[in-house]
């Protein structure tokens, strides 16, 4: 069956770290941006006919996924296409996932061969292999697949779209929006459904105002009883960012072994844009503990339960535990920071000390001088 | 097809088996062979071609080409895989007439390529070779080459006296034109050794080519037939310094001594380079390294996908690679792949791809800064077994 891919890039919310990116750009992981996890569980599934749905601030995303070469999507039929909003849109911009899709409707309609659509977003990362989803989709005979992950509920954080099941797996409640309690499953906003099925709902909902994915066709038609729901229950690592505090403890989660290993090996490799970095240095007096090191930086100083991006300096003398830093950053001789966030091309200057808190880590923002 | 000319055009060789490398080289041509943690030989002619503008690369490959021939692919890595550029891998092939079979020599491998050359009707041709590892502007040459309206320029850097015989020696006049090539002299009268990198004029080369196969007492070679045979017609050939770093890693003492001299904070050769002079390596879609909790890492170069449990030191811990707790590498070569189970202590050694250092088992020895280091081997994909001791300068 062919499989069409559509990925929703998602606007930031994550403060300066958004400002001039959307959630797919933002870097992850040392060496990735959140786009490349949706990307690779794509083309591990086949799926080579993949548009990315995105509105503002897509600079960053373009620049990073090129032609989508990548991940063998740069085709002469079919491969990757940009949705970005148009000028002339018969809306001002996108206000939900089925407005966007709307006005994208030649990117859905063309190919007649793809019968299968797979809908994912950027800002939930995961390794998981949606061969398996599909079939459970297909093996249901449901209308729509969602993927949900258990354990991300906790009557506190607030979740796009949530479900709770029966014994028998059957949907007991759905909610939108909603900081639902832990017994309940969290979309990981993944969907699986039928190209034909699709393109109707979208044209429906559309002609009655209806935008919102989550709100209007999956919990209002399944209320009304018109759609039946297939929950897919992921067992593998998940991780759901909405906040600069979830970032960075999603970030640092990769020190643990079961989520790194689970994240980047069990099912296929994670590609990324390729930057030809020389391998990292390890200096004659450093001390790097339980930290994430990608490649190209020169590594003098001291750091703990850390991630470094591509092409990092920590000089000799300075201390860094519990922080994020992204590529080309400098943090000068004998500088100090725990807790800190410090996006790229920051420069942190000898002796300079930024203490955040867990929940609470200081964010330097890009190119500053601190 | 319409072929696009060009000014100049790169041929590598990358044919030769590299014997002296041993075990590293049975299944594998020495151009593949891997080289600071995340390249391989050939990544450093080929990316140097790319950062001297030269976007058509014929590559001569002969023996063990399976890797090889994979790794190059289409040379998207280094950007040779657009409209008018390639990297076209070049195998010997059958022919109509008796002149098929293997390449005989470095210029026979030229010549039975001489279509491919044609195609793009080249002023210049540079001949390279796939063993050294060196960052350097082959435009430069060709720029000087120009200049001097020479036939054929040879690039030269001086060697030690003591290992002047084991090169192509070079007597040149003040003015930079050679009267002289030796081969490997026992006396040699001048330490101008060749670097095997030669930039010719197309038309010229070609005749020589041509001229070289019709005369079957010859070798074939571009060291003792071509460039002799040149000099001896009168053609004018140039020397061209180089002195930035250069390394034959044709032996297992010098592949692993290039590899200790990444190592430093103000390193022998700097891989790093400007922003658009990067040596350019086919990626491995592994993620970030972790080093652990208890690990240490000292004065090494990790690369990508590796997980650190033990001590590293003074070493290149190449992609994918684990060491486990309790390990020790020091002074060592490890290279893509590779597992050093918790326990096991390595020394002096280059771990071939892929293969696995059982617990608690010893690899190689220590050795006083003047002694002379033997370096122990483990071939691609062996298993040094829990228990066994590989002792410095054995081979598995």
């Amino acid at each position: 069956m062919n499989i069409m891919g559509i990925i929703f890039a998602n606007d930031g919310s994550l403060g300066a770290l958004t400002t001039k990116r959307t959630m797919a750009s933002l870097p992850f992981g040392g060496r990735y941006r959140q786009v490349d996890f949706a990307l690779s569980n794509l083309a591990a599934a086949g799926v080579r006919h993949v548009g990315i749905v995105t509105r503002h601030n897509y600079q960053s995303l373009v620049n990073h996924v090129g032609s989508g070469e990548e991940w063998g999507m740069d085709l002469e039929e079919g491969g990757l296409e940009y949705l970005t909003p148009y000028a002339m849109s018969t809306t001002d911009n996108y206000r939900g996932k089925l407005e966007s899709l709307h006005s994208a409707m030649a990117f859905l309609e063309y190919g007649a061969e793809d019968e299968c659509v797979v809908m994912i977003d950027a800002s939930v990362l995961s390794n998981i292999d949606l061969k398996d989803v599909i079939a459970s989709h297909i093996a249901s005979g449901k209308d729509i697949t969602v993927v949900t992950k258990a354990g991300i509920c906790n009557g506190s954080r607030k979740i796009d779209l949530t479900m709770k099941l029966d014994d028998q797996k059957n949907i007991t409640d759905m909610a939108v929006d909603y900081e639902a309690p832990a017994d309940y499953l969290a979309s990981m906003d993944i969907y699986v459904l039928s190209k034909k099925w699709l393109i109707k709902q979208v044209k429906e909902h559309i002609a009655h105002n209806l935008y919102h994915m989550d709100r209007d066709l999956v919990l209002g038609q399944w209320q009304k009883g018109l759609i039946t729901v297939n929950p897919y229950v992921f067992p593998g690592v998940a991780l759901f960012t909405e906040t600069v505090e979830e970032y960075y403890h999603n970030t640092l989660a990769l020190v643990d072994k079961t989520v790194r290993h689970d994240l980047f090996g069990y099912n296929h490799p994670v590609y990324t844009k390729v930057r030809d970095r020389v391998p990292t240095y390890y200096g004659e007096d450093c001390e790097i503990e339980g930290c994430i090191v990608a490649d190209g930086c020169i590594l003098e100083g001291k750091a703990e339960n850390s991630v470094l991006f591509r092409q990092v300096t920590i000089c000799a003398g300075a201390e860094v535990e519990d922080c994020v830093i992204m590529n080309d950053t400098v943090v000068g001789e004998g500088a100090e920071l725990k807790c800190v966030i410090l996006d790229k091309d920051v420069v942190v200057r000898p002796g300079a000390k930024l203490i955040g808190t867990p929940n609470n880590p200081i964010v330097v923002k890009r190119g500053d001088i601190v | 097809m319409y072929f696009q000319k060009k000014r100049c055009i790169a041929m590598l060789l990358a044919g030769g088996q590299g014997s002296r490398l041993k075990v590293l080289t049975q299944k594998t041509a020495k151009p593949a062979v891997p080289f600071g943690g995340k390249y391989r030989i050939i990544d450093f002619p080929l990316s140097n071609c790319v950062n001297s503008g030269i976007d058509t690369v014929g590559i001569l490959t002969q023996y063990q080409p399976l890797e090889l021939n994979e790794y190059i692919g289409n040379g998207q890595p280094w950007g040779l895989n657009k409209t008018h550029s390639c990297a076209q891998v070049l195998p010997p092939y059958e022919r109509h007439d008796k002149k098929s079979g293997w390449y005989k020599g470095t210029a026979n491998a030229i010549y039975q390529n001489i279509d491919f050359i044609e195609r793009f009707d080249p002023d210049y041709v540079v001949i390279l070779s796939g063993d050294h590892i060196y960052k350097m502007d082959y435009a430069a040459m060709v720029e000087y080459h120009e200049k001097h309206n020479a036939s054929c320029t040879i690039a030269v850097r001086e060697v030690p006296l003591k290992e002047a015989s084991r090169f192509g020696i070079l007597n040149t006049n003040p003015d930079g034109t050679i009267y002289e090539f030796e081969e490997k002299p026992k006396k040699p009268k001048s330490t101008n050794a060749s670097m095997g990198i030669y930039v010719f004029n197309w038309n010229v080369l070609r005749d020589a080519l041509i001229a070289d196969e019709d005369d079957e007492t010859s070798a074939n070679d571009f060291g003792k037939n071509i460039i002799p045979n040149l000099l001896n017609s009168g053609h004018k050939m140039m020397a061209y310094t180089f002195d930035g770093y250069w390394k034959d890693v044709g032996t297992i003492d010098s592949l692993w001594e290039a590899n200790m001299e990444l190592l430093g904070k103000d390193p022998e050769f700097n891989i790093r380079g400007d922003e658009r002079r990067k040596i350019y390596a086919r990626n491995n879609a592994l993620p970030s390294s972790y080093i652990d909790d208890h690990a240490k890492t000292i004065n090494s170069f990790i690369a990508e996908g590796s997980e650190v449990y033990g001590t590293v030191r003074h070493s290149v811990i190449s992609v994918g690679c684990t060491v486990g707790e309790g390990a020790l590498v020091e002074d060592s070569v490890v290279m893509p792949g590779v597992v050093i189970e918790p326990g096991a202590i390595v020394r002096h050694a280059i771990l071939g791809e892929n293969s696995r250092v059982c617990r608690n088992t010893v690899v190689g020895g220590s050795f006083e800064p003047e002694e002379k280091k033997q370096i122990s081997v483990t071939s691609k994909g062996s298993v040094v077994e829990a228990g066994i001791v590989l002792l410095p300068g054995e081979m598995l």
